[in-house]
């Protein structure tokens, strides 16, 4: 299901962004002034999904497959401060069936964090404001082929961590997306029970959780993660039918992350399986990535740090 | 401290904010009009079951003057009185038009009983059961071909009851409520039409009787719309009991007659997968080097292939076999070719242009198929032109049976010469 991905990729701020030196979703930041570019490569895949809440698979599906490519750049615009964006390029397929793979740029991130708290015990809190919007007309209703479903979002979120000097941290984080209603091309869909006689679609606003545990010492980051996606409100998959945008989709799931970059140039590696879910895929999805920083040295960066 | 608390409330108010967005979905108002024209001789009308337009009798009403009449105003002047805003909603719903709203509440059952039965455990497609209809899978499988049909009877059924309830309404000449008595405030425009019986009734109770036969798991919600289109009358002012008891009555006894051609039109062998073999043969014999393979997995059996026995309306099988067209061109024929690669062209660089109009017409699973579209633009054409109860009754019993009609004659067409271009795509 291509929403477990929009879920990941732009409401936990999720695979693809993990690839960078920092994340929406971590408590580290670039220093002043340093430029941070990565791409990232991830497989999602599924074979059996939740309808509603009934696990099943599915024959004319076969293995579903999403794929992205997501280039993006970090700036810190001060070592408290930091600006991300992101734009992945996403492709859908089967194994069987004669679902027809779509593929595109989907829609284009932008967040920024701020260290507000930082204490000399090592606790830290940080908000993050963020938001989307796709850069491309995608078909947004052919779930579960269609690579985003076409929503506006605004992402609100805090995260306090805790980090230890001998490097091993803890990180909670919790979000609301609010998700704009989307426009598509039928003038008719069947939601909530009903037919809607517009092409206005409703969405449900979304939270994510999350609790990560890990190691962050000289380039070497390796952590364990447990993370919850959930739409506010939204109706279900009937029984035998197709998903759609106004479904209510969760998803539970635990995963790794891990980053080596001893000096400019880096990799990061993410494996995730969803363990628990509803009216999407139970997919596994694994990501690798390559960042390289640049680090502009300013007088004024070099008076801070003395 | 300060710039720390600051920031943290910023963030929890803009959360707040955004999480309070207003996202309700607004669909087009129908408010009610006066129709162009009362079709005053409606009464004589063309009906499609009944013999004749006063086949069933309706009593003559108690005169604007007498005791029981007064007492109906009487009591209607109450009830407008204690309205609620509910109530009032559910005037102004029901003022768009009862046939425009019956056959909105059809298109609604037909995208909801629109999804292809799950496979089961042995690889079979279990056939829906109608004494189950809500259990797995729920009956009907509204697919297209049913919805024609369905959707065709309510037209019929909505437009024959009307036809008599004009008969009536002239030859009886009860004027409306508020005509009667200025004292009675309408809710709704009232125009010249006489108000016994009630069209709305009319239409409520017919519409009532051939969707419960379609779509027998709905029978609580249909209950409910019935009462509440019926009772929408007097809460607006624009009926008296009598009027909505005479034109339930009608309504009813019109839709019933109506069902009777339902249950001998040849529906019940519709899903008569015995004919599969004797129609590959036909076609073999004709020359046709391949059958139609379903392309799913599980293989699922062809959708209702013996409905092309099905009676059709406006015309007699002779003339359905008059009308067909030649045979496909054969499979390695260049006109085949040509044509089938136009398809795999599009299948491998659809333009985003060319999947907005897939999508908008695809109607599949789930939708209220491409018969409840086509009702669907007639019911807006019908309001847009503010075409009076009968008329727009009439347009959608015209396109019904001829969905219905053209549906058959396809189905015919199709276990004939049993092919799908699809098979030749894989």
């Amino acid at each position: 299901m291509k929403l477990l991905y929009k879920l990941i990729l732009v409401l936990v701020g999720g695979v693809c962004l993990n690839a960078n030196a920092q994340m929406p979703h971590d408590a580290i930041y670039m220093n002043k002034n340093s430029i941070c570019i990565a791409a990232t490569y991830s497989n999602s895949q599924w074979k059996e999904y939740w309808e509603n809440n009934l696990k099943r698979e599915n024959f004319n599906i076969g293995t579903h497959t999403m794929q992205s490519v997501m280039p993006m750049i970090a700036y810190g615009i001060t070592k408290r401060l930091n600006l991300l964006a992101g734009l992945p390029y996403v492709a859908t397929k089967t194994s069987a069936g004669n679902l027809m793979g779509q593929k595109g740029f989907q829609d284009l991130s932008l967040f920024v964090k701020y260290n507000m708290v930082q204490s000399e015990s090592g606790l830290s809190l940080h908000g993050v404001l963020g938001g989307s919007v796709p850069v491309s007309n995608y078909v947004k209703d052919f779930l579960p082929m269609s690579i985003g479903i076409g929503s506006k979002t605004l992402t609100t979120r805090l995260i306090a961590h805790y980090r230890h000097s001998s490097g091993f941290y803890i990180t909670a984080h919790g979000s609301y997306i609010f998700r704009s209603n989307i426009k598509v091309d039928r003038d008719a869909y069947q939601a909530d029970d009903r037919v809607y006689n517009t092409n206005e679609v409703r969405i449900p606003n979304a939270t994510d959780v999350a609790a990560r545990a890990g190691y962050y010492k000289k380039g070497i980051q390796a952590e364990l993660f447990i993370d919850k996606n959930t739409c506010v409100g939204g109706d279900y998959i009937r029984r035998n039918d197709m998903p759609f945008p106004t479904n209510n989709m969760k998803s539970t799931g635990v995963g790794f992350y891990g980053k080596f970059q001893p000096k400019n140039i880096g990799f990061t590696v993410m494996a995730r399986r969803v363990i628990d879910g509803q009216n999407m895929g139970q997919s596994t999805t694994l990501s690798a990535g390559f960042l390289y920083q640049i680090n502009f040295r300013t007088k004024s960066a070099e008076a801070a740090k003395k | 401290m300060k710039k720390i608390h600051l920031s943290l409330i910023l963030l929890a108010a803009f959360s707040l904010v955004v999480s309070s967005c207003n996202k309700d979905i607004e669909e087009p108002l129908r408010e009610a009009y006066i129709p162009t024209k009362l079709d005053e001789k409606g009464g004589t009308w063309k009906t499609y079951i009944l013999a004749s337009s006063d086949e069933v009798a309706v009593a003559e009403p108690k005169a604007a003057g007498s005791t029981e009449y007064q007492a109906e105003i009487a009591k209607l002047k109450t009830t407008i009185s204690t309205i609620t805003p509910e109530n009032k909603k559910a005037v102004a719903y029901w003022g768009a038009g009862a046939v425009y709203r019956w056959n909105e509440i059809a298109r609604e059952l037909a995208a909801r009983y629109n999804i292809p039965p799950a496979s089961n455990a042995e690889g079979k497609y279990p056939v829906p059961d109608a004494t189950k209809p809500l259990a797995d899978p729920k009956f009907p499988f509204a697919n297209p071909p049913y919805v024609s049909r369905a959707i065709a009877y309510l037209s019929v059924a909505q437009y024959d009851a009307l036809v008599a309830a004009w008969n009536y309404k002239y030859k009886y000449n009860r004027k409306a409520p508020s005509k009667n008595d200025a004292a009675v405030s309408a809710l709704l425009p009232v125009s010249d039409l006489p108000s016994y019986p009630s069209e709305d009734a009319v239409v409520a109770a017919a519409s009532y009787t051939v969707l419960v036969a379609m779509f027998p798991g709905e029978v609580p919600l249909l209950d409910a719309k019935l009462a509440e289109a019926k009772n929408a009358r007097i809460w607006g002012g624009m009926n008296v009991d009598s009027d909505i008891s005479a034109g339930d009555a009608l309504g009813k006894a019109v839709a019933a007659k109506v069902m009777g051609r339902a249950k001998t039109d040849g529906m019940s062998g519709a899903n008569n997968q015995t004919v599969n073999a004797a129609a590959i043969a036909n076609a073999k014999a004709q020359g046709l080097k391949s059958e139609w393979l379903s392309q799913e997995l599980p293989a699922r059996p062809p959708m209702l292939p013996n409905y092309g026995t099905v009676a059709p309306w406006n015309f007699d099988k002779a003339t359905m076999i008059a009308m067909r067209p030649s045979p496909p061109p054969a499979l390695d024929s260049d006109g085949f070719k040509t044509a089938l690669d136009e398809l795999k062209k599009i299948d491998k660089g659809q333009t985003r242009e060319q999947a907005r109009i897939a999508n908008y017409w695809s109607d599949g699973a789930g939708s209220y198929t491409p018969p409840g579209h086509w009702h669907r633009a007639a019911a807006n054409l019908c309001f847009q032109n503010k075409l009076s109860e009968l008329a727009t009754a009439r347009v959608q019993a015209l396109l019904g049976t001829s969905q219905m009609d053209a549906a058959i004659a396809c189905w015919t067409l199709k276990t004939i010469i049993i092919i799908r271009v699809r098979n030749s795509l894989v």
